[in-house]
């Protein structure tokens, strides 16, 4: 069990593990963290009283903070002039036994940070806690030599035990803030130790969802997560898909639904029969995605790392320099200790390490429980600076359900011309394929055996049927084949293709034989989606293989200008187009249905696919949309642009408190116990700027006649913008 | 020293209120298996953990109400009460009025108010560790228990604050917090809970109190010095 531990990332607070987790046994199950405060927190939160191991911490932490308590005690009234005059005589007793108080504490609450610094330095890294344990280090040893002295000289135990205390109960505020961040992941994390109701004649057994394979029955009781795809067998309920669609209306279901593993079974119990085994789900899929995602580090958040990793041996030297620099001019050496262990606490980069992950995976996990995948934290940056959206017509602003309106065949065959195109096509994925293989499911046609098939990006796809070669797709791919054409049909295809219909030409025999028009139909959202987005300040282009008339009707009735519209491109041909816009926009994203137009996506700065059928593990976009799920596009840059700005506005806190207080330390005006508390607060802030992402609302599906249950009033919610509310 | 007799009274008998949260502890903190003595210790352990918690938080607040005062430039060895520090008598005596009235029911709940999560995660921090042997977990559990949030702690550290020195302020915990000894460590032998009837004359007994040191407080900080009673009860033995 040990591996899973340490593929889930930290078992408290779920974001990825650094390079040295730390390894716990909790309850007798051994257990992976990231940093000290998710250990503690974790051992508070899960640790049973039987379990002496978490027990145990909690007892160095009370001890701990018993020790320390009375040692600031003591010192507090020492400042306090309690002991002046006559009971002077005392203070040399009163100093050891803040010595003797003050051992116990630095080696409980110290233990730790010492562990962490002597483990990192070993391989020759520096981190934040050797700072720590520098500047506590040294001043323990100066008051232990100071009482050992008998100088009556000033002893700086409460200092020394003080800032250990604050500095663990900020790492432990972080852990329980970090922790309530991950309730939002949790689900998304769980696909694989989610538990299954197997039923087995009269028995039913838990089993991990690993473990269940296709045919099997399993009980989903109300209230639980649906852990397989299968098909209802008894029962009847409602369920929750948002997760895997971004549905997010509840579904009912009934004996013979279909259902989705990962959604929610809200109200009725129901027997399932698993149609796949439980690994090889979507939602299995999407939990690997956004493990995956959670384990890459954005651009910001890799300088923010060598900022880090550099600052750390400078600060060091910076102390010392201080320390000699404030005992040339002058002030006694303990004063002088003081202030350079202020500049070692005040300057510890804490913070800044945990600006940028805390709300990336906040934002990851935001979008997937909407269904939306991010592939890599970069994208998500990249989106939100991204310029201009350029779309890719065929099944992303459409319903991608394009129906046959019209057949013109040479021969006045045109049941043979659909028979023998279905048994082409219907070795693609494409719209226009699908569309070919139903109209020819619908009329009762049985596909021609057709071999040696191979996909034409851009173009179509050609193969053989009884020797001789066949083919459909556009224009290009006939003149490409040299294929002839009679003027009468050449004539009909003009005329349907300037009517805004598409055209797939099937010609077999050196020969083309027919022409099919298809209708392509806008989806009714995709008007307000590229208002909204125009808006948010995008730009917005079509780059369409589709002949210039089919495509333009299409844009004047989505709202798309026509010098923003691109017509007749080959994939390549899309490829230029995007490095044209880089040039004149800056950052450029492309949305397309992730099948036929796979390299311009991966081109693009950011790939946007929409319902991508095709595997997840192979998809070369970095943001999925689920199905039908372009409306989404302005919530989700929206978010981009939210995750952006906290990560942006952490950053600029963690660096200018850091360089404040800095400064202030340095010239001896921040005491290091006061330097302490700011530093776990600022911590505890940076969580709280980064858990207002939780908080920011679904989005709403636009109005629209086939969704006649939602007003127009409610979309401005979704945007900042009102202009979105002006679209009818 | 009359004035810290008075408040570790109110502790005292204000800690008859404490046994429906802490007490649960106090019994939960449990018995020794090795005998009596082991027990006593254990329990002992456990109230010095607590006290340090509460004297840790008087010299805190003493502190406080120091640095709220100092900026008036007065001089605290002098007997004057000056500006800052009545108007710190008069918070913190109504405070502890407000306190004192809510024991009695008049007034809604005002102690529960910061338990976020945190509050939540502390309560279960302390959970784990209850039962578990050695002298190490009733310290900490003590530690723990004296940072949870009960209005009777606040109307003394009020009253802490109001003192204005780290050293009163830490007296007026300690007396506070061997005042609540003698019914923690009852509990702790006994065992078991109070008849309901005297725990509502306790409660009745401890509000009485803090309302009377309220009242005090509130005096120190209204009435002219020439006729202020308890002048020398609660100012800090210079």
């Amino acid at each position: 069990m040990n591996a899973p531990a340490q593929l889930d990332g930290c078992s408290h607070c779920l974001l990825p593990l650094g390079r040295r987790p730390m390894q716990r046994t909790v309850n007798g199950e051994p257990f992976a963290f990231c940093c000290y405060g998710c250990c503690i927190a974790f051992q508070v939160k899960n640790g049973k009283s039987e379990e002496w191991d978490a027990a145990w911490l909690l007892i160095r932490l009370g001890v701990g903070a018993f020790l320390s308590m009375n040692i600031m005690l003591i010192s507090l009234l020492l400042y306090a002039g309690a002991l002046e005059g006559a009971d002077a005589w005392l203070l040399p007793w009163i100093h050891l036994l803040l010595w003797i108080f003050a051992t116990p504490a630095l080696l409980i609450l110290g233990g730790p940070f010492l562990r962490d610094a002597w483990v990192n330095a070993r391989e020759g890294r520096l981190t934040a806690s050797a700072l720590i344990v520098v500047g506590v280090g040294a001043a323990y040893v100066y008051s232990a030599l100071a009482v050992i002295g008998g100088s009556g000289g000033e002893v700086y135990f409460d200092t020394a035990t003080m800032v250990l205390m604050l500095f663990t109960i900020g790492s432990y505020l972080e852990a329980a803030a970090r922790a309530r961040a991950a309730r939002d992941l949790e689900p998304l994390l769980a696909a694989e130790r989610e538990v299954a109701t197997i039923v087995d004649g009269d028995k039913e057994i838990m089993r991990p969802v690993r473990e269940v394979a296709a045919g099997m029955l399993v009980r989903i009781r109300p209230g639980e997560r649906i852990p397989v795809d299968g098909v209802v067998i008894e029962g009847q309920s409602h369920s929750d898909e948002a997760i895997i669609t971004g549905e997010s209306r509840h579904i009912g279901k009934g004996v013979g639904s279909p259902v989705l593993a990962g959604s929610i079974n809200i109200d009725g119990p129901l027997l399932v029969r698993a149609t796949d085994a439980g690994t090889s789900t979507r939602w299995a899929k999407i939990c690997r995605s956004v493990r995956d995602a959670l384990s890459r580090r954005g651009p910001i958040q890799r300088i923010a790392d060598i900022v880090v990793g550099v600052s750390v041996p400078l600060v060091l030297i910076l102390g010392v320099m201080t320390v000699l620099y404030w005992t040339s001019h002058g002030i006694l050496f303990d004063r002088a200790l003081l202030i350079g262990l202020a500049v070692l606490v005040v300057a510890c980069p804490c913070a800044v390490g945990l600006a940028a992950p805390l709300a990336t995976s906040l934002g990851i996990g935001r979008l997937a429980r909407c269904g939306c995948l991010v592939r890599d934290p970069a994208a998500l940056e990249a989106l939100a600076s991204t310029r201009l959206l350029a779309f890719d017509k065929t099944g992303t602003l459409t319903l991608s359900k394009p129906r046959i309106v019209a057949i013109e065949s040479e021969a006045g065959r045109p049941d043979e011309v659909l028979a023998r195109a279905a048994g082409l096509e219907r070795y693609s994925e494409h719209g226009l394929a699908r569309a070919i293989a139903m109209a020819a499911a619908a009329r009762g046609l049985e596909p021609v055996k057709t071999s040696e098939v191979v996909a034409l990006p851009g173009r179509g796809i050609r193969g053989r049927t009884h020797g001789q070669a066949i083919a459909a797709g556009n224009r290009a791919l006939m003149d490409e084949l040299g294929w002839a054409m009679s003027p009468a049909l050449d004539q009909r295809a003009h005329s349907l293709e300037a009517g805004g219909h598409t055209i797939v030409y099937v010609g077999w025999e050196g020969r083309v034989e027919a022409v099919l028009a298809l209708d392509d139909t806008p989806l009714p959202e995709t008007r307000w989606t590229i208002e909204a987005l125009r808006s948010q300040g995008l730009a917005i282009a079509l780059l369409t293989g589709d002949a210039h008339q089919a495509a333009r009707r299409f844009a004047t009735a989505v709202g798309i200008g026509m010098d923003e519209v691109e017509t007749g491109l080959s994939p390549e041909a899309k490829c230029e187009a995007l490095e044209n816009y880089r040039r004149t926009h800056g950052v450029v994203a492309m949305v397309g249905d992730g099948l036929n137009d796979g390299p311009v996506l991966a081109d693009a700065d950011v790939g946007i696919a929409v319902g991508s059928a095709t595997d997840l593990a192979r998809e070369t976009s970095a943001l999925v949309l689920p199905p039908g799920g372009v409306w989404m596009l302005p919530w989700v840059i929206s978010l981009a642009r939210q995750v952006r700005r906290t990560i942006l506005t952490n950053l600029a806190w963690a660096f200018g408190y850091n360089l404040v207080a800095l400064t202030l330390a340095v010239l001896g005006l921040l005491q290091p116990v006061l330097a302490a508390a700011i530093m776990a607060s600022s911590s505890v802030l940076l969580i709280v700027n980064s858990l207002r992402l939780t908080r920011l609302p679904d989005p709403i599906l636009p109005p629209s006649p086939s969704w006649p249950g939602l007003t127009r009033q409610s979309i401005p919610t979704v945007l900042s913008t009102p202009s979105g509310a002006s679209t009818a | 020293m009359g004035a810290y007799l008075l408040l570790f009274g109110a502790g005292f008998l204000g800690s008859f209120h404490c046994m429906g949260m802490c007490g649960g502890f106090a019994c939960a903190v449990g018995r020794d298996p090795r005998g009596g003595g082991a027990t006593i210790a254990r329990h002992l352990l456990y109230n010095t953990g607590r006290l340090s918690t509460y004297c840790f938080m008087g010299v805190l607040a003493g502190m406080l109400g120091q640095i709220i005062c100092t900026p008036q430039g007065i001089n605290l060895s002098s007997n004057s009460l000056d500006l800052g520090q009545r108007i710190l008598a008069i918070a913190a005596g109504l405070l502890m009025i407000a306190m004192a009235l809510q024991f009695f029911g008049l007034v809604p709940n005002l102690g529960r108010g910061p338990l976020g999560f945190g509050g939540n995660t502390f309560s279960a921090s302390l959970r784990s560790l209850l039962g578990t042997p050695g002298p190490a977990a009733p310290i900490a559990i003590g530690v723990f228990n004296g940072f949870l949030p009960c209005p009777l702690v606040y109307a003394f550290l009020a009253q802490a604050a109001s003192t204005a020195t780290a050293p009163s302020g830490f007296l007026v915990m300690l007396a506070f917090g061997l005042g609540t000894f003698p019914a923690m460590l009852m509990m702790g032998g006994v065992g078991r809970l109070l008849a309901p009837v005297w725990r509502r004359r306790g409660v009745w007994l401890a509000g009485s109190c803090i309302l009377l040191l309220g009242l005090v407080t509130l005096g120190r900080g209204i009435l002219p010095l020439e006729s202020h009673i308890a002048h020398s009860w609660l100012t800090p033995p210079a």
